[in-house]
């Protein structure tokens, strides 16, 4: 297993969930990751127009379409796409949300061509208020 | 059939089981099986029947929106915590950590997007039920559980002077239809009226003075008048059989609004100050958002002479 966020020491309330793979993870070629690569498109457009004519309405993090889009980059098309579409399954009243990281997948990237939404779901928590106002 | 259609037989299937199944209740009840009215009410109780099963849903929605003011306090902490960091890591940071603290108390302001999904495909099905309908009565066809009989009745039933399946957009211009054009815009005033009211009441009333300002707040005003301009364009291509079923959804949908804005509205919101306007004139205490602050209050007085009283403090002789 490999991670590239630093572990911290943080409360019981802030999980964080540092980007994980799979041991023997490879980086895919042009062809492997074609059918991800426009899965992933249609994903980013909807993201950049459709999502924002509602605003927040996701109760997991991350929300839908961004687990749809990081399951899709690392799991591939097609399990991706299965991967996002269970999770709108989950997506209902009965279900409390919550921390919902996509699952560790079999690709990694060279460094500096890893899709931007990975970093973006798997953000570093800063530590608590205390710490913070006592730095400035 | 397409591709489409596939996906919706089962659908298709139940909305037009239940159809069938109200109409000959009705039909039984004594009411004229060909008549438009009994079809039209077929649609009514095919909305209640939808709408009945859907409010446990709701409840659990309002149950949650209420758990949310108890968190009030440690989300005002987390906006201080972010309240300088705007980028979009931090921002992701801040939402992660909210997440996990509704999880943590099991609620969520944010609506499932299940239900809303849940209701489509019953919705597509009963619209391709009312519009394929003047066609398979031509061809003496069936659709789903409706026999060719019960559609050629659907079909040529009318309801005040317009056909099911009659659609706006065809009865303008060459082949005017003083009826269908009367009934049809009525439906779409009516619909699109209780739609504009209901986003109305909720957004002046139901909202607490926090939901006002923000984000939320910017997309409820565009909800307000785009909603209704969507369902007054969708009305000029959707038959009368939809265009009932659309009314007596809103009607509905307005009715329950208002009852939960009487009996359970928002905390914090001018539906609960009037609550407990009305609570007061009748002498109970008041609930909700002004009950918690009497509370505080109570408990603050409470605790006032506490800290108040002075502790008698040994003074040295010579000054006395």
């Amino acid at each position: 297993m490999q991670s590239n966020s630093e572990h911290q020491d943080l409360p019981d309330s802030a999980q964080p969930s540092p980007f994980i793979v799979k041991d023997g993870a490879k980086q895919w070629g042009f062809i492997r990751a074609l059918p991800s690569t426009v899965v992933g498109w249609l994903l980013r457009a909807y993201r950049r127009i459709i999502s924002p004519t509602y605003g927040d309405v996701c109760k997991f993090f991350p929300t839908c379409s961004a687990y749809g889009l990081e399951a899709v980059y690392t799991q591939g098309a097609i399990k991706g796409s299965l991967m996002a579409g269970w999770r709108i399954l989950r997506c209902h009243p009965w279900q409390d949300g919550g921390i919902d990281p996509v699952p560790p997948g079999n690709r990694i990237w060279p460094d500096g061509k890893q899709p931007f939404i990975i970093e973006l779901n798997h953000p570093v928590i800063p530590p608590d208020t205390e710490a913070t106002e006592e730095d400035k | 059939m397409g591709f489409f259609d596939t996906i919706l037989l089962p659908f298709t299937w139940a909305v037009s089981w239940v159809l069938s199944m109200f109409h000959t209740v009705l039909g039984f009840l004594g009411m004229d099986s060909a008549s438009g009215w009994t079809w039209t009410l077929a649609l009514v109780l095919l909305v209640i029947l939808i709408r009945t099963l859907l409010i446990p849903v709701f409840v659990k929605q309002i149950k949650s929106q209420r758990a949310m003011q108890e968190l009030q306090p440690e989300i005002k902490k987390l906006q201080a915590k972010y309240k300088n960091k705007k980028d979009q890591l931090s921002r992701q940071a801040m939402a992660m950590e909210q997440q996990q603290l509704f999880k943590d108390r099991g609620t969520s302001p944010f609506a499932a997007c299940l239900p809303m999904l849940v209701q489509m495909p019953f919705f597509f099905a009963l619209y391709r039920v009312l519009v394929s309908a003047s066609q398979a009565a031509d061809n003496n066809e069936t659709i789903g559980a409706l026999s060719a009989d019960e559609v050629h009745s659907f079909a040529n039933s009318s309801f005040a002077g317009a056909q099911m399946s009659d659609v706006l957009k065809d009865n303008v211009g060459e082949n005017f239809d003083l009826n269908v054009v009367v009934v049809a815009v009525i439906l779409i005033i009516l619909m699109v009226t209780a739609m504009f009211y209901m986003q109305k009441t909720l957004m002046g009333k139901n909202m607490s003075e926090a939901a006002q300002t923000g984000q939320f707040a910017q997309t409820q005003k565009i909800m307000l008048y785009a909603l209704p301009a969507v369902f007054a364009i969708g009305g000029f291509n959707f038959p009368v059989g939809v265009l009932i079923y659309w009314t007596a959804t809103n009607f509905w949908a307005v009715g329950q609004q208002l009852f939960i804005i009487r009996r359970n509205p928002t905390p914090g919101s001018i539906a609960e100050r009037e609550l407990n306007e009305r609570r007061a004139v009748k002498g109970l205490p008041p609930i909700g958002k002004a009950a918690q602050e009497a509370e505080e209050k109570s408990q603050a007085e409470a605790q006032k002479p506490k800290g108040q009283r002075h502790q008698p403090v040994k003074k040295p002789r010579k000054k006395r």
